[in-house]
């Protein structure tokens, strides 16, 4: 009886082809018969293959290996002195021309290393950053939605303490919008303003509003006749925003009579009013009602009067129905519809009591008598046009 | 590529390869190394991912040359690619760090690649099975059978080396090692057998 070490030598022999002729005649007959046999050489071959084919792939792993441990050091030999030409040239260059050297494109392995990871985690953080974007939105509307829901019982106060604090923020910013408001119409012709003025006495004294003749150098008079004189401020109020002005121009005669007069009283609620004033080039008539005896933020030396009023109006007089002049304009509120702001002509009429029994300089002898009264009113205007001027003011 | 060294076509590296062209083999391997490695990186994996991947696909390609059994239908490049992107598919899934599609380049071919991919592994389970059977026969089995097969020495060298008093006494032992291996090669092997 054979062993199966027997019959592995007998196989190998019968493959390497080593066998003697009349023995491979006899196992390939055996072979044919004995099945068994036949399954023994198969199993035989197939270990011995697969052995081989180990073999073969081993082999074939070391020379890949090695083939790729070449290929690196091959890229890290002339990656090293390239960079190295580079570095050179570039120090040439910076001794033959004087200039920095230019940037080299190189990567640190630092970079590398960054680059890998956000290669491979490129879509988490992608992912990670939109969740956080999202939160962030989530938790400002929320805030917000949460903010909105508190409200509802102090909307009404809150609208009314900004109301407040707008009001607040007119009356400081007042002055200084009326000084701009000024400079609107002349703005072809920078550093002079104008407003409107008109006649106190028949003597030569304007009155017009402080805020227009505010930081003037000089100031000119022109009338509708296009005749301009030289005025000079004589007293100023400035918590009425009044001024009063005298001409000082040798061509100056004198106004002739005033056809107005001055109301030394308060107006009605509701009495109809209209001023004249030069918002633009040419005169410019406006009315409307008396609204209010105070004036903004309840200044009782102010009326408020419901006169579309614009930048120039400033100064101009303000006349009831009857031709009695009560008031001189001032200003406007911005964020209300058609407040306009007058200084009471009683205010006026103290000033000028006070000026004459001062004695400082001529008495005033004021209007006394009121030609307008009874009269319609572009009768009025055609008589008060006159007496009504732009008042130019240059820095 | 090197200088100096001949470029050859897919027909070219294919014959070469079977006549054992190790130069062939190793410009053939640097030609395709940036398009796989740039794949693999680009879908999250590492160089050395990278490196193992590509050993693996050019071995199958390799190996497939050597049997005489590649029937190729396109170029090399795309079998490359196809296989290469196989095996990296079956790895990111053994991660499982893998959530979805892949960033492909190039639409899938049909390249022959998936059903070449089916019998290198069962080939790969065959050769594993070898491997641990080879682990388990113990010495001096294991270097004999390895020095006559792996490293193709001759049955003089062998008998040199490990003092056998002559080539019949080592060539008995190698066949009373390879008995023994029969037996842990096939039961192993047949186990795994579905």
């Amino acid at each position: 009886m054979k062993t199966e070490a027997d019959y592995f030598a007998l196989f190998d022999a019968y493959r390497a082809g080593t066998l003697p002729a009349d023995e491979r005649a006899g196992l390939e007959l055996r072979l044919a018969a004995d099945a068994d046999l036949a399954r023994r050489l198969q199993e035989f071959e197939e270990l011995t293959g697969t052995l081989t084919a180990y073999g073969r792939r081993l082999a074939l792993r070391r020379k890949l290996h090695a083939i790729h441990a070449d290929m690196e050091a091959e890229q890290a030999v002339r990656l090293t002195p390239l960079a190295k030409v580079a570095e050179e040239d570039e120090r040439h260059e910076r001794f033959a021309t004087g200039q920095a050297p230019r940037p080299l494109l190189r990567i640190s392995r630092t970079e590398e290393k960054l680059r890998a990871f956000w290669n491979s985690h490129r879509a988490t953080m992608m992912v990670a950053a939109s969740v956080a974007v999202m939160a962030v939105f989530t938790t400002l509307l929320g805030l917000e939605w949460w903010r909105a829901s508190q409200r509802p019982s102090l909307y009404g106060y809150t609208v009314l303490r900004r109301e407040v604090e707008r009001i607040k923020q007119t009356q400081r910013s007042m002055n200084r919008t009326l000084n701009q408001i000024e400079s609107a119409p002349e703005k072809s012709n920078p550093g002079k303003f104008s407003g409107t003025g008109f006649a106190l006495t028949a003597d030569g004294y304007l009155v017009t509003s402080y805020h227009v003749i505010q930081g003037a150098d000089s100031l000119l008079i022109e009338g509708r006749d296009r005749q301009r004189l030289r005025a000079e401020p004589v007293f100023t109020d400035v918590a009425h925003d009044l001024a009063i002005l005298q001409i000082k121009d040798k061509a100056f005669k004198g106004f002739g009579r005033l056809p107005y007069s001055f109301k030394r009283g308060q107006s009605d609620l509701g009495e109809k009013v209209y001023t004249l004033g030069y918002p633009r080039e040419d005169l410019v008539f406006n009315d409307g009602s008396l609204s209010a005896r105070s004036g903004f933020e309840g200044d009782t030396g102010f009326y408020q009067i419901s006169i579309p009023v614009n930048p120039g109006n400033s100064g101009g007089p303000l006349l009831d129905d009857k031709g009695n002049l009560i008031g001189v304009i001032s200003g406007r509120q911005m964020d209300v519809q058609s407040a306009a702001f007058a200084t009471k002509s009683s205010y006026l009429m103290r000033l000028v009591d006070s000026l004459g029994s001062a004695g400082a300089g001529q008495p005033y002898n004021l209007p006394r008598s009121n030609q307008l009264t009874g009269t319609s009113r572009p009768q009025q205007i055609r008589k008060l046009q006159d007496y009504v001027f732009v008042v130019k003011v240059y820095e | 590529m090197g200088k100096g060294q001949p470029a050859y076509t897919d027909e070219e590296f294919v014959a070469a390869i079977r006549r054992d062209d190790d130069r062939a083999l190793a410009q053939l391997y640097r030609l395709h190394f940036p398009m796989i490695s740039h794949y693999v990186l680009q879908n999250s994996g590492t160089d050395d991912e990278a490196k193992d991947v590509y050993q693996e696909g050019v071995m199958v390609f390799y190996e497939k040359v050597r049997d005489g059994s590649l029937e190729l239908s396109c170029q090399i490049k795309t079998y490359l690619y196809a296989v290469c992107r196989r095996l990296w598919l079956k790895r990111l899934t053994e991660k499982t760090r893998f959530s979805g599609r892949l960033d492909d380049h190039e639409p899938y071919l049909e390249t022959g690649a998936e059903a070449d991919l089916e019998v290198a592994e069962e080939r790969d389970r065959q050769l594993g099975t070898m491997s641990q059977a080879l682990e388990r026969i113990g010495e001096p089995c294991r270097s004999l059978l390895e020095g006559f097969y792996l490293l193709d020495k001759s049955m003089q060298q062998l008998t040199a080396e490990f003092g056998y008093t002559n080539a019949d006494n080592a060539k008995n032992q190698k066949y009373k090692c390879l008995v023994r291996l029969k037996k842990l090669f096939f039961s192993q092997y047949q186990e795994h057998e579905p």
